[in-house]
C-alpha cells in the first residue's frame, strides 16, 4: 500500500522474485545461444542474429505464456498466489525480451536495405490479401506495442490516474496481445514447420493457456440472483477470519467475511488492482488482499491510516440462518454495523 | 502488521513466509528454471538446416573477365577466371540489398572484368559486386585486332514447364543469409527483391539436371514486381525454361503463379 509513490517499493519476496525470474532468462539465452550449436553442425551454422531472434522470440513466447497462466492458477490452487505477488515485473521483463528479438529483426531482415528500417518493416510485404505469406510483423509489432503500454503504466501513479476500470480495460488487452503473438508465430517461423520442438510449445502453450482460463472460469461461475437480497449460505459455512465470495451477476462480486463471531460484506475487487479480496484473509483484524497484501477494515471498507484506499460496503441481514446481501453497493468507505452472528 | 500463524497464507510485504509455502515455492522456482532451459535446448537443437549457402570471405577478392549480360537481371557469363571454368554463369549483386543494373546497363553484352566477393551454395554462384567505379569495368580490347570478340551465348530452349518450388532472392538464398529462404525470412527477401537483387526459383524437381533457376518474365525481361506476393513459399507456376551457358532462366507467365 502506498500513501508516496516510489518507482519500486523493494522487498525481500521482490528480489527473490525478480531473481528467480532473471535466472530463468538467462539459462533460457545462454542454451539456446551457446549450449545447443554445440549439438547441431557447426559447419552449417545459422546466422548469430536470427538465432537470437529465435531465442528472443521464443523466449518472449513462453514469458507470456507463463504469465497469463499464473491468474488462473492461483484460482485454482492457493499456493501459486505468490507467483501474482510481483507479477508486473515478470511483465515489464517480458517486454524487455520482446523488444530485443524485434530489434534483433530490424537489424538483420531490415538492414542493408536501400529502404530505411522502418519504412521497410511496413512496406516490404503488403500480402495483406492471402493467409500464407500474409505480412505476419504486423501481429508482432500490435503486441509490443501492447507489452510496451502495460510496462510504462505498470506502476501504481497510472493505476490512480487513470482510475482503476480504464487501466483494468488498457491492461486487458494482454489477451488480444496473445492471441497477436500466437497468430505471429503460426503465419511465420510455424510455417518453416520442420522445428518439432517449437511447433509442440507453441501449441502446447496456447493450449494451457486457454484451457486453465476456462477451467478457472468454470469453478467460479457462482448461481445468479435476481431479488434486491441474494442468498450468502449459513454463518457457519464460512470458515472464521475467511470470506464467502457471492456472486451478484455481471462482474460485480461481493465478499463476505467472518471474524469475531461477526460478518461483513465488502467488494471483492481490491482497490489497488482488483485482486479477489474474498480469497484473502482477515490478519491483523483486517481483510487482507491475497495479491499485494493491501488491507482493509471489514466494518468500513477503509485502510487503516496512513493509508487511504477505500472499497464499497454492502449490507447484510439474517433470514432465519441464512444470510442475505442487498445487491446495491453502499458508496466506498460507508460504515455498515456489523451483523452479529447468533 | 504480521501475524506469525497465517494458516500459511502469503502477504507479499510480509518477510515470513509460511514454511510449506516456502519449499512449495522453492520447487516452482526451480521448475521453472529447469524447465526453460530445458525448453530452449529442445529448441535450440531442432532448428532447421539452413543449407550450406556462405559468403566466401575464405578465397579473397575474385577478378573474373566475362562477357556480361544485363537482362533479365545482371549475370556474368566467365571468358577468363582462375577460379571458375570458361562459359560459366555467375550472378551478379551489389552491396547488402541492391542489385548492380545501374552499373551493368551501360555495359550489357560487353567483354567486363568484375571483382568482389563469391556466394556459393551448391552450383549457383553469385558475385557480390565491390562497391565504387572498380567493381564493374569494360574489359581492355583484346591485343590480337582480328580475334572475334565473345558474345552472349545462344538461349537454347528447354520448352514449357510447370514447376513447384520457392521464389527466393538469389544472394540471400546463396548464403548471405543462414537460412535465407522460407516464409519468415519472407520481408527481407522481397526488400532484395525490390532492391534490385536477381530472384531464382528454388524446384522440387530438377530440368536437364539442375533444380537452380533465374526467373525471368515471359519476355525474357525483368519481372520482380509482379512475384512479391509469392515469394518465400510453396508455389507452382509455367512458363518457359532456356538454358543460357550453364545457366537456366525460367521464363515464368506471373498470371500462372499458384501457392500451395
Ligand atoms: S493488493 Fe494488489 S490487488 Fe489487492
Amino acid at each position: 500500500m502506498s500513501v508516496l509513490y516510489t518507482p519500486v517499493q523493494w522487498n525481500r519476496n521482490k528480489f527473490l522474485y525478480d531473481g528467480v525470474l532473471l535466472a530463468g532468462v538467462v539459462a533460457y539465452i545462454l542454451v539456446f545461444l551457446q549450449v545447443a550449436p554445440l549439438f547441431v553442425d557447426a559447419t552449417r551454422p545459422v546466422d548469430g542474429a536470427i538465432l537470437r531472434m529465435r531465442a528472443f522470440g521464443t523466449c518472449a513466447f513462453l514469458m507470456l505464456t507463463l504469465i497469463l497462466c499464473i491468474g488462473p492458477l492461483a484460482r485454482l490452487d492457493r499456493r501459486f498466489l505468490p507467483l501474482l505477488y510481483n507479477r508486473r515485473h515478470f511483465g515489464v521483463l517480458t517486454c524487455v525480451v520482446a523488444a530485443t528479438h524485434a530489434l534483433q529483426v530490424l537489424g538483420w531482415y531490415y538492414a542493408f536495405s536501400p529502404t530505411p528500417r522502418l519504412e521497410a518493416l511496413l512496406s516490404a510485404n503488403t500480402s495483406f490479401g492471402q493467409v500464407l505469406g500474409f505480412p505476419f510483423e504486423v501481429f508482432g509489432i500490435f503486441a509490443l506495442l501492447v507489452l510496451t503500454l502495460m510496462a510504462v503504466t505498470s506502476h501504481d501513479f497510472w493505476l490512480s490516474f487513470l482510475t482503476a476500470p480504464v487501466w483494468k480495460a488498457l491492461h486487458l488487452l494482454v489477451y488480444p496481445a496473445y492471441a497477436a503473438v500466437v497468430a505471429h508465430m503460426a503465419l511465420g517461423y510455424l510455417q518453416d514447420a520442420k522445428n518439432p520442438a517449437f511447433a509442440l510449445l507453441a501449441g502446447g502453450g496456447a493450449l494451457t493457456v486457454a484451457g486453465l482460463h476456462l477451467a478457472a472460469r468454470r469453478r467460479d461461475r457462482a448461481a445468479r440472483g435476481a431479488a434486491d437480497w441474494v442468498t450468502v449460505g449459513r454463518p457457519a459455512e464460512i470458515a472464521d477470519g475467511r470470506a464467502r465470495i457471492v456472486s451478484l451477476g455481471g462482474d460485480e462480486r461481493v465478499a463476505v467475511f467472518r471474524y469475531d463471531g461477526r460478518l461483513s460484506a465488502v467488494s471483492n475487487a481490491c482497490a489497488h488492482q482488483n485482486g479477489p479480496l474474498g480469497e484473502g484473509r482477515i490478519v491483523d483484524g483486517c481483510i487482507t488482499c491475497p495479491w499485494h497484501g493491501f488491507q482493509y477494515r471489514p466494518a468500513d471498507g477503509c485502510s487503516p491510516a496512513p493509508f487511504t484506499e477505500r472499497i464499497p460496503t454492502y449490507r447484510l441481514k439474517l433470514d432465519g440462518d441464512t444470510v442475505l446481501v442487498h445487491r446495491t453497493a453502499n458508496p466506498p468507505g460507508t460504515p455498515v454495523e456489523p451483523l452479529a452472528i447468533p | 502488521m504480521s501475524d506469525p500463524d497465517r494458516g500459511g497464507f502469503f502477504i507479499g510485504w510480509s518477510n515470513k513466509l509460511p514454511d510449506r509455502l516456502g519449499l512449495f515455492l522453492v520447487q516452482a522456482a526451480a521448475v521453472l528454471v529447469a524447465g526453460l532451459a530445458g525448453a530452449a535446448f529442445a529448441i535450440g537443437v531442432t532448428q532447421n538446416d539452413p543449407g550450406d549457402g556462405a559468403f566466401r570471405f575464405d578465397l579473397g577478392r575474385q577478378t573474373i573477365t566475362g562477357v556480361l549480360q544485363a537482362e533479365p537481371y545482371p549475370v556474368l557469363h566467365v571468358t577468363e577466371s582462375e577460379r571458375y571454368p570458361a562459359g560459366h554463369a555467375i550472378m551478379l549483386s551489389g552491396q547488402g540489398k541492391r542489385g548492380v543494373q545501374d552499373r551493368a546497363a551501360p555495359l550489357d553484352g560487353q567483354l567486363v572484368v568484375a571483382s568482389g566477393v563469391i556466394l556459393t551454395r551448391g552450383p549457383l554462384d553469385m558475385l557480390q559486386v565491390r562497391g565504387g567505379d572498380q567493381g564493374l569495368i569494360a574489359a581492355e580490347a583484346a591485343p590480337d585486332a582480328n580475334a572475334v570478340p565473345p558474345g552472349v551465348p545462344v538461349p537454347v530452349p528447354l520448352g514449357r514447364w510447370r514447376l513447384t518450388g520457392e521464389i527466393c532472392d538469389g544472394k540471400c538464398y546463396a548464403g548471405a543469409m543462414r537460412p535465407g529462404q522460407g516464409l519468415s525470412h519472407r520481408a527481407c527477401a522481397n526488400l532484395c527483391l525490390t532492391g534490385g537483387v536477381p530472384p531464382v526459383f528454388v524446384a522440387t524437381d530438377t530440368v536437364d539436371g539442375q533444380a537452380f533457376f533465374l526467373i525471368a518474365g515471359p519476355d525474357g525481361g525483368p519481372v520482380t514486381d509482379r512475384i512479391l506476393d509469392h515469394t518465400a513459399m510453396l508455389v507452382e507456376v509455367e512458363g518457359q525454361i532456356e538454358r543460357r551457358g550453364d545457366l537456366l532462366v525460367f521464363r515464368i507467365d506471373p498470371a500462372t503463379l499458384e501457392v500451395l
